[in-house]
């Protein structure tokens, strides 16, 4: 795995004994004492996540209209100081990434995916877009859990949830991929020893890329690659609180054709009262309407396996079968989200 | 009883007389991560080797286990159906999965040694 990237936290992962795992190029942490444990801190206490693989972005405002024409959402006419999930789209309305942007006074950090940023920064110059990418330069780490902000409070002042802020050495806003309350920060490299004394000093665990999908699917949220992939639009992802952008952005049309039709794909939430686990690509039949499970793993939280399907069409049926390698298995299409 | 041999595909096994017991190898379940949930088979169920008998869910991925040989099944771990995660902490011991009669012997799995030669 040499010709693999590395973030500024590689020395720290070998050190803690981490089983490290090849994902978008880069060499990151699947997990260092076990996905379950991993998942509980988080979920009881405070777990930290090293997201340096994710690409940042650096785009001044004066670009900020011409970033609006390529997404689903509002970003022109976000307060500043807001975070926003958003969704790039192509002129088909079919995702090209799922991103956060924070916005400052002057600028905007755009964080997207490690496996879709070549593909961001191409399509940015694409549109004359200006930008800078500073990933290799900064890390980005996610401290999330019930205990996070109480301990962060120390030497951070903490924003409102999915606000921003910033002092002379971190970039943060209170957003994160678990379900729980924290923060993401993002940081010099050269402060990355520093970074690591204080999580060390204060208990919070490492967690790797294994908890980190674990608990995203427990919070019910998408994956790009799996939820999410240039076939699919932020409608038929069951998205579409995300859709905000009153300007003409790359396949609005489409959207709103779906949003005033209802005639498309749709994913759904399930689960399934086993610890058989329907996995990515099983096959799923709601009556005569088929569908393919998009992500599906064990909640450690609920006791239960639960997932993503996709159906060509809206489904007939709450309930719903998996062919499991040629056995099947009842579930159940949830509308709830699988954490009250 | 003999010295557990180990197959390519992450098995061991241990002949005791007419007898072997089956499970997955401490590298195996370090591969899997957090095992939730294990299929066994029924006391009964006949087995050619290389067949599936095993079907091991965990929160990385879910992996079958083969017979290492021509067996019918004994006695199955009937703690993993409450406590999976005992392959975890204990693949060699108390996480072992099934005991089986040997219908044809074939002792042809690797020394440990030769086993960790294999995955390194």
């Amino acid at each position: 795995m040499t010709d693999l990237l590395k973030t500024s936290l590689y020395k720290y992962h070998k050190e803690q004994n981490s089983k490290l795992i090849k994902f978008a190029g880069w060499q990151v942490p699947f997990s260092y004492e076990g996905t379950i444990k991993e998942h509980n801190y988080v979920r009881t206490k405070a777990g930290f996540f090293d997201v340096s693989h994710m690409g940042r972005i650096h785009i001044e405002n004066d670009q900020i209209n011409k970033v609006n024409n390529l997404i689903c959402s509002d970003l022109a006419n976000l307060e500043d100081s807001k975070a926003l999930y958003s969704i790039f789209t192509n002129k088909e309305g079919n995702a090209i990434d799922d991103v956060i942007f924070w916005k400052f006074e002057k600028y905007i950090i755009l964080i997207c995916n490690a496996i879709n940023r070549e593909k961001i920064l191409i399509h940015l110059t694409n549109h004359d877009i200006e930008h800078k990418d500073i990933t290799f330069q900064t890390s980005l780490i996610a401290i999330q859990g019930p205990e996070a902000i109480s301990i962060l409070k120390n030497i951070l002042e903490i924003p409102d949830k999915f606000y921003t802020n910033f002092n002379d050495k971190f970039t943060y806003a209170r957003t994160g991929y678990t379900g729980e309350d924290g923060l993401e920060i993002m940081y010099n490299n050269s402060e990355t020893e520093n970074f690591i004394q204080f999580l060390k000093e204060n208990n919070i665990k490492p967690c790797g890329l294994g908890s980190r999908d674990t608990l995203r699917l427990e919070a019910s949220l998408p994956l790009y690659g799996f939820e999410l992939s240039e076939s699919i639009t932020p409608v038929e992802a069951n998205l579409k609180w995300t859709i905000s952008n009153k300007s003409n952005y790359l396949g609005k049309n489409i959207i709103n054709k779906q949003i005033e039709s209802g005639d498309h794909k749709y994913l759904k939430r399930f689960v399934v009262n086993s610890k058989r686990i329907p996995r990515t690509g099983t096959k799923v039949k709601s009556n005569n309407i088929n569908g393919q499970v998009t992500s599906g793993n064990f909640s450690p939280i609920l006791n239960k396996s639960i997932g993503f399907v996709l159906f060509d069409t809206a489904p007939e049926t709450d309930l719903i079968e998996f062919d499991i390698r040629g056995k099947l298995l009842e579930g159940k299409i949830i509308s709830k989200r699988f954490l009250s | 009883m003999t010295d557990k041999k180990y197959l390519e595909t992450h098995e061991w096994y241990s002949i005791n007389e007419n007898s072997i017991t089956v499970g997955i190898s401490d590298f195996a379940q370090g591969e899997l991560g957090d095992i939730v949930f294990v299929t066994l088979p029924n006391v009964g169920d006949k087995y050619n080797k290389g067949d599936s008998m095993i079907e091991i869910e965990a929160t990385k991925t879910v992996a079958e286990a083969y017979a290492p040989m021509d067996c019918i099944i004994t006695d199955i771990n009937s703690q993993l159906d409450n406590e999976p995660e005992i392959i975890n902490s204990d693949p060699c011991g108390s996480g072992w999965i099934v005991k089986a009669e040997i219908i044809n012997l074939d002792d042809a799995g690797m020394s440990y040694q030769e086993y960790e030669s294999f995955i390194s």
